[in-house]
């Protein structure tokens, strides 16, 4: 098997897939015959592009490089400079491919990962399918070759742009050779939503209307925009994170129990949830959603800069960089449960967690007093850091007086299980060399999510005051807080 | 009675790798053939205003605090915040330490976590820090080192959690501590916990039963009440005072008087006249005895066997508001507001 990674050579090869291909290497979970081919515009020997793997392992990886796994891993490195200009572009890609697959006595299997912006993936596809590079898995032979590729998020900037790029790949590919990565689903605390709800039979019976009083999801990051400035100036909170990382991971808390662990019967249930979303549109996106955007602050003491003083941001940008929600699933499980859905840049800290909140028990014995009232159960899954879930209860403290105090049923993936927990694009890559779709976005989930999006879109466009601010080190813009608060909820420090 | 620390790991980390290297730490621990249970109750908050050594050194700041008694009875992620305000170039955070300390027979062994973080940088960001280490889904109390009146509470530090923990026999001018305090007396901003106010107590307690004993409070509201004080417990004093006009509900102009006065071995010593009755109340370290003219025997009430670790946890596991302290506290502050009037 080969996999071909078109921008091998920039940031996302760097940091995320070659560390991750590297420890999955080291885990001894590659196929017996492989080859990484990165490709790039740039020239770079075999050499040279071993030297830019080392040195992104060095830093990135969750293990440390251990020089003799290194040894073998280098060995299956190796750099096209190609381009998908003009007819012949990946001419040298081919020929190289040949070569290496001959030599490694290798079957012409190939992922090919599109680590490129998304205004490339259609130029890409259409220069893979003009050489010749791809059999449509329907109309292929039994034994054809695999051929599969993986697109990065986002998949467009909005529903039409979204559509393109879908129609663009599949000319080329069918639905099920195409892998859109969605990180966050590849996380172990992500893929254990399923298994804490339907491997456990004191959670399930409570996910419904009648027990749970409000879910959280948030999102939150310590850093600010960084090196990202361009891409995020024409992105903001909403296209870049609750279109797809918060909405997947809505999907995963409030789907139906599916009937197998199929790939598509999950996504089936998962798209089930996005069309179930009750619209927010016109003076509802005033009502229900808060933007805002970060000024200066201190980050962990530390004084930072504000949104619009970052470089590469213009300084009267109304690109948001916080984003609430209160979010309503109109079905039968989840009927007038909120959910609260809240990210952002320079927030306290990085931390993601989804909470979902049970009722109250009545105000009646130890919940009588009304300046004491008891913690409401909570269930915390946190998928970073720190990776666990736990459950908040209520129990007697020890002595004399019967007195409730809030205790915690944790669970901890670090100290439990003792390893480091794999990264998500780990387990990611492994399913698409498995051939599991499972933890990817089908085309309909994508579309769906932005057409939910789009009157959120549209209403802000039609805006042109200024938006909330909120220091850096902060939990948001106070028009967040009054957002849940009016419903008499709070949100949820973490 | 110190707590015994089963075992302490200790690093010096950085403001950015702090989680990473406790979860390190914990893995480490993880290998140990005893089970270590992860124990955590509450965020607690340790503030501290000092110039000190340049480094971290858990040693020396669990020799100042009783830190290790309090969390092996009530555990809690501490954080211990060593601010340096008197620096004159302010700084970001410049040192950290992160530990765990485990406590407990080997069949129930739980450890702690621990993070010091010095720094000298803005006040206005220290809520920042606090933020970023203190785990949001557990009650956060902020344990004040230091005399209020001579550092007064950062309030955005302070109300970032339920629960404001100090020991008012740090106060060397009450007056001042309780004009520091009113505004978070008088907004309920936050729950206070006074260590000191425990001492109270036994005569507290005694009190009571007098007043069952006589059918009526022996610090009725017409009651004549003078407090004398050895010269170093004003604010034991002062809160007595407080806690007996919120009682009795007693206006300023007839508020309990107060003096330090030679006391031998008792900390305050209340004579109260009521008509006929007389009653003298002597609060010693050994507890509260109430003498009074018309009765026969004393009435004793002891002291809790109680060491400075064990009253703060104990008062980190109140999450609701003191009431009685809470009047006490508000009685005084209008006292004061009053006489400087």
């Amino acid at each position: 098997m080969t996999i071909v990674i078109f921008g091998g050579n920039g940031d996302l090869a760097h940091r995320k897939l070659l560390p991750a291909l590297y420890n999955l290497h080291v885990d001894g979970l590659l196929p017996p015959r492989l080859a990484i081919v990165g490709v790039g515009r740039k020239e770079m020997s075999d050499d040279a592009y071993r030297a830019f793997a080392k040195e992104g392992i060095g830093k990135f990886s969750r293990r440390p490089l251990d020089e003799q796994a290194w040894g073998a891993f280098s060995k299956l490195l190796f750099f096209v400079n190609a381009s998908i200009d003009g007819e012949k572009g990946l001419a040298p890609l081919g020929a190289r491919l040949d070569i290496i697959e001959h030599e490694g006595g290798m079957k012409s299997d190939r992922i090919y990962y599109l680590a490129v912006p998304p205004t490339l993936f259609a130029p890409t596809v259409q220069q893979l399918a003009r050489s010749r590079f791809v059999a449509r898995e329907s109309a292929a032979a039994a034994d054809a070759p695999i051929a599969r590729i993986i697109v990065e998020k986002p998949i467009g900037r909005d529903l039409e742009s979204a559509r393109a790029i879908n129609d663009a790949i599949a000319e080329v590919f069918d639905e099920r050779q195409i892998y859109r990565i969605d990180h966050y689903l590849g996380k172990e605390t992500v893929q254990n939503i399923l298994v804490m709800r339907f491997a456990n039979s004191i959670f399930e019976p409570l996910f419904n209307q009648k027990y749970v009083d409000h879910v959280q999801i948030t999102v939150a990051e310590e850093e600010g925009v960084g090196t990202r400035a361009g891409y995020y100036e024409q992105a903001g909170a909403l296209r870049d994170m609750i279109q797809n990382h918060l909405l997947q991971l809505l999907a995963m808390v409030a789907l139906e129990p599916p009937h197998a662990l199929d790939a598509d019967v999950i996504r089936d249930e998962k798209l089930q949830v996005l069309q179930s979303l009750r619209p927010i549109a016109g003076d509802a996106v005033d009502a229900n959603v808060i933007r805002g955007s970060y000024g200066p602050g201190f980050i962990a003491g530390k004084p930072v800069s504000g949104y619009r003083q970052e470089q590469g941001v213009d300084p009267g940008s109304r690109v948001e960089t916080f984003v609430a929600l209160q979010i309503f699933i109109d079905n039968w499980r989840w009927a007038g449960v909120p959910f609260f859905l809240r990210t952002g840049k320079r927030l306290p800290k990085r931390a993601s967690e989804i909470s979902v909140q049970l009722k109250e028990v009545p105000p009646i014995l130890f919940n009588a007093r009304p300046d004491a009232r008891l913690d409401p159960n909570v269930l915390s899954i946190r998928i970073q850091p720190d990776e666990g879930f736990s459950f908040g209860i209520s129990s007697k403290l020890p002595g004399p007086d019967v007195r409730p105090y809030p205790v915690k049923m944790d669970f901890h993936y670090g100290s439990t299980f003792g390893a480091t927990t794999p990264e998500a694009y780990e387990r990611l890559l492994l399913d698409v060399m498995h051939g599991d779709a499972t933890l990817f976005m089908r085309r309909d989930a994508v579309e769906a999510a932005w057409r939910w999006v789009m009157p959120i879109l549209e209403r802000w466009s039609q805006q042109n005051g200024a938006l909330p601010a909120y220091p850096a080190g902060d939990w948001g813009p106070a028009e967040a807080d009054r957002l849940i608060e009016a419903t008499g909820r709070r949100w949820r420090p973490l | 009675m110190a707590a015994a620390v089963a075992e302490r790991l200790f690093r010096t980390s950085s403001a950015e790798n702090i989680d990473a290297d406790l979860a390190a730490l914990w893995r480490e621990l993880g290998r140990r053939e005893v089970p270590i249970a992860r124990a955590v109750m509450s965020n607690l908050v340790v503030f501290r205003d000092r110039v000190a050594a340049p480094d971290v050194s858990v040693e020396a700041l669990m020799a100042e605090l009783p830190i290790d008694e309090v969390i092996a009875r009530h555990p809690s992620r501490l954080i211990v915040l060593e601010h340096e305000s008197g620096r004159e170039e302010p700084d970001a955070p410049f040192a950290s330490g992160v530990g765990i300390a485990t406590f407990g027979p080997e069949s129930a062994r739980y450890g702690v976590e621990q993070i010091v973080v010095r720094s000298a940088c803005a006040e206005a960001s220290l809520p920042s820090i606090v933020r970023r280490l203190a785990r949001g889904d557990l009650p956060t109390s902020v344990w004040w080192t230091e005399d209020v009146a001579a550092v007064p509470p950062l309030e955005s530090l302070v109300t970032m959690g339920r629960q404001l923990v100090y020991d008012s026999r740090d106060w060397r001018d009450v007056r001042a501590a309780l004009g520091v305090l009113a505004p978070f007396v008088e907004e309920h901003r936050v729950d206070l916990a006074d260590v000191n106010w425990r001492r109270l107590g036994p005569l507290r307690r005694a009190l009571e039963h007098s007043a069952t004993e006589t059918g009526k409070p022996l610090a009725a509201a017409g009651a004549r009440v003078r407090i004398a004080h050895h010269r170093d417990e004003a604010s034991l004093a002062w809160l007595l005072a407080g806690a007996l006009m919120a009682a009795a509900k007693r206006a300023p102009a007839a508020a309990p008087h107060v003096e330090a006065a030679e006391t031998g071995d008792a900390a305050v010593i209340v004579t109260i006249e009521n008509g006929a009755e007389r009653a003298t109340i002597t609060l010693t370290s050994a507890g509260a005895t109430v003498e009074r003219a018309r009765a026969g025997s004393p009435l004793v009430v002891a002291m809790p066997v109680e060491s400075e670790g064990e009253a703060v946890a104990a008062e980190l596991r109140l999450l609701s508001q003191d009431t009685d302290l809470h009047a006490a506290l508000a009685a005084l502050v209008r006292l004061f507001a009053a006489r400087t009037s």
